[in-house]
């Protein structure tokens, strides 16, 4: 595990020089920013458009980093063939792609911790300190956008970099969509339509589980009971995720 | 004894749905221990998709692959190699130092003993004035004298390097020659392949000529050119290579 790790922080270290992460991010703390100007709305109305932009930012925002990280995690080392040197060295496939998740993971929080103090500096301005389901909200979204990153660097491991663009972006709005896809499949008369469909939903990851901010923002409490049930479907999900991108990657010619 | 053996080995990359090309066909080869050896052949014959086999890169359609006794994948074997790639590209936000100890943490050498390594293996290929250099203001000259370095930071008792004199001025050549025959003596087995015939011809003990995926001959340079009644290596390149195609054509 050593290994993975020199790989992670030797990832983490090349993200960051990317410049996507900084455009991103900027404009990420410049639209939670912007929030704080609707100066011409009632106080309490403010502050809830100050949370309802900062959540939206930050799981957006963070998803576009996630999803831009993991895309040429693995892509980019065969593309730039700097992977030919490091798969002769005596480390493990699956060293690899840990390094390469536990770097990418790394890039996430830095860039989660940057636009999540920004937004709780926002709410102290606004003299709003934040309660303990903000941080609740924050917690589920950090693990929501570990898990896009996770399926998208596992889906690098087999698939070209456009089809996991495409493919993560769609998994991305899917997995918003899981729970009204749900509702709409109640009203299917067709059982064996029903039946897949269903399948086909249990199978996706179900993004809305993650989803409290809603609630939230309207001061509604959320229990601990839920997020720590959604915590483990997330690192499950990612641990499955993960087991499958090591299987591919275990097979692929590079 | 044999320090890498190979039987029976061959590669077919299949391209689409129907088409395949077979890049190695039916490889049987033995090489010492000590010794130099060369793999020759045009661009195509199978000389990158032998090593990339040997370093477990790819894998193998047939046959089997030991080195060290062990197979291409085994941890323990990785240990003892040290990998120049053909056009090596490295990390280029990196410098110098930072290239060899990512390389030596992979091989969980020590990082006082990559420290003490480090500064050995710049000024041994020259690049010790440019250590503060990213890779990405390198010349290709450069690129190919750090990946020298960065494949012998582990110590290998194997160096495997691919077109190792690719991008190099006649002076780095030669001074990667005289490298090699030092590294060499000093008890390192070094398989090299080239399509630079005179590199080969210098420095080499045995050699193999591939041809179209096919080992067309492997021995001695004394002994082949005799076998084939060739001036020097370049005729006895060609002759090899003849007399397969005209095989072929019958």
């Amino acid at each position: 595990m050593k290994k993975a790790w020199v790989i992670a922080l030797n990832t983490f270290q090349e993200s960051l020089r990317k410049k996507t992460f900084y455009v991103l991010l900027v404009v990420a703390l410049v639209v939670i920013g912007a929030s704080r100007f609707f100066s011409f709305l009632a106080a309490e109305d403010e502050l809830k458009m100050i949370k309802d932009v900062g959540f939206a930012s930050i799981e957006f925002f963070g998803a576009l980093i996630a999803i831009f990280t993991a895309l040429t995690a693995v892509s980019g080392e065969i593309e730039k063939r700097t992977i030919y040197p490091l798969l002769s060295k005596p480390i493990k496939r699956s060293h690899f792609i840990i390094g390469k998740l536990t770097g990418q993971t790394l890039v996430i929080f830095l860039n989660f911790v940057f636009m999540s103090l920004f937004f709780i500096v926002l709410l102290l301005i606004k003299k709003s300190p934040p309660d303990i389901n903000i941080f609740k909200a924050l917690i589920l979204i950090f693990i929501e956008l570990v898990l896009i990153g996770t399926i998208t660097l596992t889906v690098a491991t087999f698939a070209t970099e456009a089809f996991n663009l495409i493919f993560s972006f769609f998994l991305y709005v899917v997995g918003h969509l899981i729970s009204y896809g749900s509702q709409i499949l109640e009203r299917v008369e067709n059982t064996l339509l029903q039946r897949l469909g269903k399948a086909f939903y249990s199978i996706l990851p179900n993004y809305e589980n993650f989803n409290i901010k809603d609630k939230v923002v309207v001061g509604v409490s959320v229990s601990w009971k839920y997020v720590g049930t959604n915590v483990l479907y997330g690192i499950l999900y990612m641990v499955i995720a993960l087991l499958i991108g090591i299987y591919f990657f275990n097979k692929r010619e590079v | 004894m044999a320090i890498i053996e190979t039987r029976g080995l061959s590669k077919v990359y299949t391209l689409g749905k129907k088409r395949q090309v077979v890049a190695l066909n039916d490889v049987t080869l033995n090489i010492q221990e000590g010794e130099i050896f060369g793999i020759l052949g045009p661009n195509g014959s199978g000389k990158t998709t032998s090593l990339k086999l040997l370093l477990g890169i790819i894998f193998p359609t047939a046959g089997e692959i030991a080195i060290m006794g062990e197979n291409q994948f085994s941890i323990a074997a990785k240990k003892n190699i040290g990998f120049l790639p053909e056009n090596p590209y490295y990390y280029d936000y990196l410098t110098g130092p930072e290239i060899l100890k990512f390389y030596g943490k992979l091989f969980d050498i020590p990082s006082s003993t990559i420290a003490d390594r480090t500064e050995e293996l710049l000024n041994l290929v020259g690049l010790y004035n440019a250590r503060n250099l990213a890779l990405k203001h390198y010349s290709k000259g450069m690129l190919e004298r750090i990946g020298l370095a960065t494949s012998l930071i582990n110590d290998p008792k194997i160096l495997i390097l691919d077109e190792p004199t690719t991008g190099l001025d006649p002076i780095g050549c030669k001074e990667t020659r005289d490298l090699l025959i030092k590294l060499n003596k000093s008890g390192k087995t070094i398989l090299l392949s080239s399509h630079f015939l005179s590199e080969v011809e210098r420095v080499c003990t045995r050699i193999a000529i591939f041809h179209r995926g096919y080992l067309l001959t492997t021995g001695t340079l004394t002994g082949l050119l005799e076998e084939y009644q060739a001036e020097n290596l370049e005729d006895l390149f060609v002759k090899a290579i003849e007399k397969f195609d005209t095989a072929e054509q019958k």
